[in-house]
């Protein structure tokens, strides 16, 4: 029930006609609150976006840029994409790429995912897209959200990886054939020798003829039993499992050591064209020394084969980062042709003729160089030279 | 004299003055304007020419004519969508105190929300109302001037009073030029309600100085200008008519009113008597009930009625009550009470609603509704 009303309320000296002046000024208030609270939301919003490590671009319906985090500028030169078009921006090109990921999603309204590799900065890089349309309240895609992950190292590393997994499966293989073959070839060996020795002792009149044709099968026999142990040896060493032993040992006097076992194999002036610069103050590494006099070995049988008695090569040993030891050997040879670069310490990827090797120098070099937690690399001019790069952490302080 | 309070809208006042309309629309921020009016008025062609004034001023507008006499509840609902649908403004009510009571109505529901009945009452109004203009086409009702909105409960068959000074309007525009067409008895009703605002306002327990000075005037101007004004329709009475309506608005809206009014709002929601026929039935037995708490203002009111002083207060007072009967009776309107109401049966539960009312609260004497009933069965 609601109160009678009084005298006083008919005098109403408490009541004045209501106006919009307070009215007007919560209104301001509560806009001003309101707008504070946006501008901060808008910040927090911007912070979050600006923290995401992928490039990320708003496009509208014609591709032109309306906003990037800050990734976008770690990344792109740059320094104010909005208005102008994505293609422009990334792809440096005046009409939008055939595949475009945003168009797609634009026109299914789904999300678009795509890899791409293109230049940046003279660069080669590898990028994630994708493409998510931002709809508006009647569910149509009224903007795109292009994010743009670099994933170039992953797919190094990806790259590293599957080498690695071949490396091993091979080595297993290669380990199993060399043991298979071993066995028959010590009994053919064994056998061509018992041959051999036998042949004096055959009678005189024997065909003459047919003696010397004895002699000279049986000695291609022994030949070429020789050089299939090489091979399995060969094939043994690169698929030796870590059963080495690490010790201290200096590159420099690695270096020494392996040119004073090749001196007399080497003729005279082909010594001479080997240079040496060594850095005096080269900390050691741990490692095992017959290994890695191996790949030096390898190398210059490599930097020999390349340089064919006409070049110079040279082995260098310095500091890298600080706690790398490198050994390089540069020669002026002929280079190798881009497109075996990336096949080059795969086992059984040769150049030379057949006869002159099975494939597996550089793929034992990799493993050995790999087991000692290094790297190792080429860089290559065809026609100028190569350069293979040994890098090997340094000898950690006791 | 204890803490009074007088408050009334601007008022532009003269022949002519509604061409101010437009302007005074503008100057409050129109840009729709709502106006409120009755078929009488569209009929008389003053829509049509307070139209012309907002089309003058280039104002857009929307025209709600849906109103009769004793404006109800649902008529008001309705006004309220029809303002909210179209997002008009500014209000203008154009009429006597139907329209205007409805554009009150009106306004209040659109900005406060929730139904006209959630206000009935004093000061339950909390939020602001749109700017209001009203302009009066009779001079009476004063519900241009006042805080007072009368709807009628149709459900409850009861004229709901609602009381806040929000509801005196911005603008007030009195231009006596409309009272040119209206018809004799509108303006002869109109003057007595307006002389009974003056009567009622004045011997209220709350009359001030600034009250009494009005209901005088008032009372003065309808008595000298009546008669003439409804047998020459000259302007010049005319116009004294809507100054003496004016004052009479101002002193009844702070000063309050009486009885009288109380059983006409009880009379209107259960008969639906149109409120100007009740005045000249109720007001001489009203006022001889209230002679005995207030003998002197009486006199003074019966002094203006007379013309002359009498001797003694009391035998002044009565000569008055008995002149403004004769008034009455030379203007021709019915002065019965039955000629007004055909059922007598109901006249008690018509009392007990009337003693409820919040125009008894300013009156001299102490009423019951067994005084009430009294007073009815004297002008039976």
């Amino acid at each position: 029930m609601k109160p009678k009303p009084t005298v006083e309320d008919l005098i109403g000296i408490e009541y004045a006609k209501l106006g919009f002046f307070r009215e007007v000024q919560e209104k301001i208030a509560e806009l001003n609150a309101t707008n504070l609270e946006l501008s901060r939301k808008q910040r927090h919003i911007q912070a979050i976006l600006d923290s995401i490590t992928d490039i990320m671009a708003v496009l509208s319906p014609r591709l032109r840029i309306s906003s990037v985090n800050r990734a976008f500028h770690d990344v792109y030169q740059e320094a104010h994409p909005e208005g102008k078009t994505c293609h422009e921006i990334f792809r440096h090109a005046d009409k939008p790429c055939s595949d475009c990921p945003a168009l797609k999603a634009f026109e299914t309204n789904q999300v678009f995912r795509e890899t791409v590799i293109y230049p940046v900065d003279g660069k080669n890089r590898h990028f994630e897209i994708t493409a998510s349309p931002l709809k508006n309240e009647r569910g149509q895609p009224c903007h795109i959200l292009l994010l743009k992950r670099d994933v170039t190292l992953e797919k190094e590393y990806q790259a590293k990886y599957h080498q690695a997994e071949r490396m091993a499966t091979v080595g297993v293989l290669a380990a199993g054939v060399a043991h298979e073959i071993n066995n028959p070839l010590t009994a053919i060996l064994g056998f061509a020798e018992g041959l051999k020795r036998r042949i004096p002792r055959l009678p005189e009149d024997t065909n003459r003829e047919l003696l010397e044709d004895f002699s000279e099968y049986v000695a291609i026999i022994l030949k070429e039993c020789g050089r299939c142990q090489e091979i399995v040896q060969g094939l043994l060493t690169f698929s030796r499992e870590g059963s080495s032993e690490f010790s201290r040992v200096s590159l420099n006097k690695l270096v020494g050591d392996t040119i004073k076992l090749l001196k007399n194999h080497l003729k005279h002036h082909v010594r001479d064209l080997i240079r040496f610069d060594l850095d005096s103050g080269l900390p050691c590494v741990r490692g095992d020394e017959s290994q890695l006099k191996q790949v030096i070995l390898n190398l210059l049988f490599n930097a020999f084969d390349a340089t064919q008695e006409k070049g110079f090569i040279t082995l260098r040993t310095f500091v890298n980062q600080g706690d790398r030891v490198c050994l390089s050997v540069e020669d002026t040879g002929c280079g190798i042709p881009a497109h075996h670069l990336n096949k080059l310490f795969e086992p059984f990827f040769t150049t030379k003729p057949v006869g002159k090797g099975v494939g597996i120098g550089l793929s034992t070099c990799y493993n050995i160089v790999r087991k000692h937690h290094g790297e190792i690399f080429v860089c290559s001019h065809e026609g100028v030279g190569s350069t293979f790069h040994v890098i090997l952490p340094r000898e950690k302080h006791p | 004299m204890e803490v009074r309070k007088f408050s009334i809208p601007e008022i532009i006042f003269g022949r002519g003055s509604l061409q101010y309309a437009g302007l005074c629309a503008r100057r409050l921020g129109a840009e729709k304007v709502l106006l409120v009016s009755d078929r009488g008025l569209e009929e008389a062609g003053w829509v049509d020419r307070v139209v012309e004034i907002l089309d003058h001023e280039k104002l857009h507008w929307i025209y709600y004519g849906d109103i009769i006499s004793n404006p109800r509840d649902f008529q008001i609902d309705k006004g309220v969508g029809f303002y909210h649908r179209h997002k008009a403004d500014v209000i203008i009510g154009l009429g006597g105190g139907s329209p205007m009571d409805a554009a009150k109505g009106i306004a209040l529901v659109a900005s406060n929300g929730g139904r006209i009945q959630d206000y009935e009452g004093a000061n339950r109004i909390h939020q602001p109302l749109p700017p209001m203009i009203f302009i009066p086409s009779t001079a009476g009702s004063g519900s241009d001037i006042s805080q007072f909105a009368i709807i009628t409960d149709v459900e409850r068959r009861v004229k709901m009073s609602i009381i806040s000074r929000t509801l005196v309007p911005n603008i007030s525009i009195i231009d006596p030029l409309l009272l040119q067409t209206k018809s004799r008895k509108l303006i002869v009703a109109a003057a007595i309600d307006a002389l009974c605002h003056a009567i009622e306002s004045y011997v209220s327990t709350i009359a001030s100085p600034f009250t009494e000075i009005q209901s005088l005037k008032a009372m003065q101007l309808i008595m000298k200008n009546l008669k003439r004004a409804t047998e020459t329709r000259d302007l010049n009475s005319l116009e004294q008519l809507s100054a003496a309506s004016t004052a009479a608005g101002m002193a009844f809206s702070n000063a309050g009113l009486g009885v009288e009014h109380a059983i006409a709002h009880s009379l209107g929601g259960i008969f639906d008597t149109l409120h100007g026929l009740v005045h000249p039935v109720l007001l001489p037995p009203v006022m001889r009930f209230n002679l005995p708490a207030c003998a002197q203002k009486m006199a003074q009111v019966g002094e203006i009625l007379l013309g002359k002083k009498r001797r003694g207060a009391q035998a002044t007072a009565l000569g008055g009550i008995e002149k403004l009967e004769e008034f009455c009776d030379t203007m021709g309107v019915q002065t019965r009470l039955r000629d007004i109401v055909n059922e007598h049966a109901k006249l008690p539960d018509m009392c007990r609603m009337a003693v409820n009312d919040a125009c008894l609260l300013t009156n001299p004497r102490q009423a019951t509704w067994e005084d009430l009933l009294q007073i009815c069965e004297e002008a039976w």
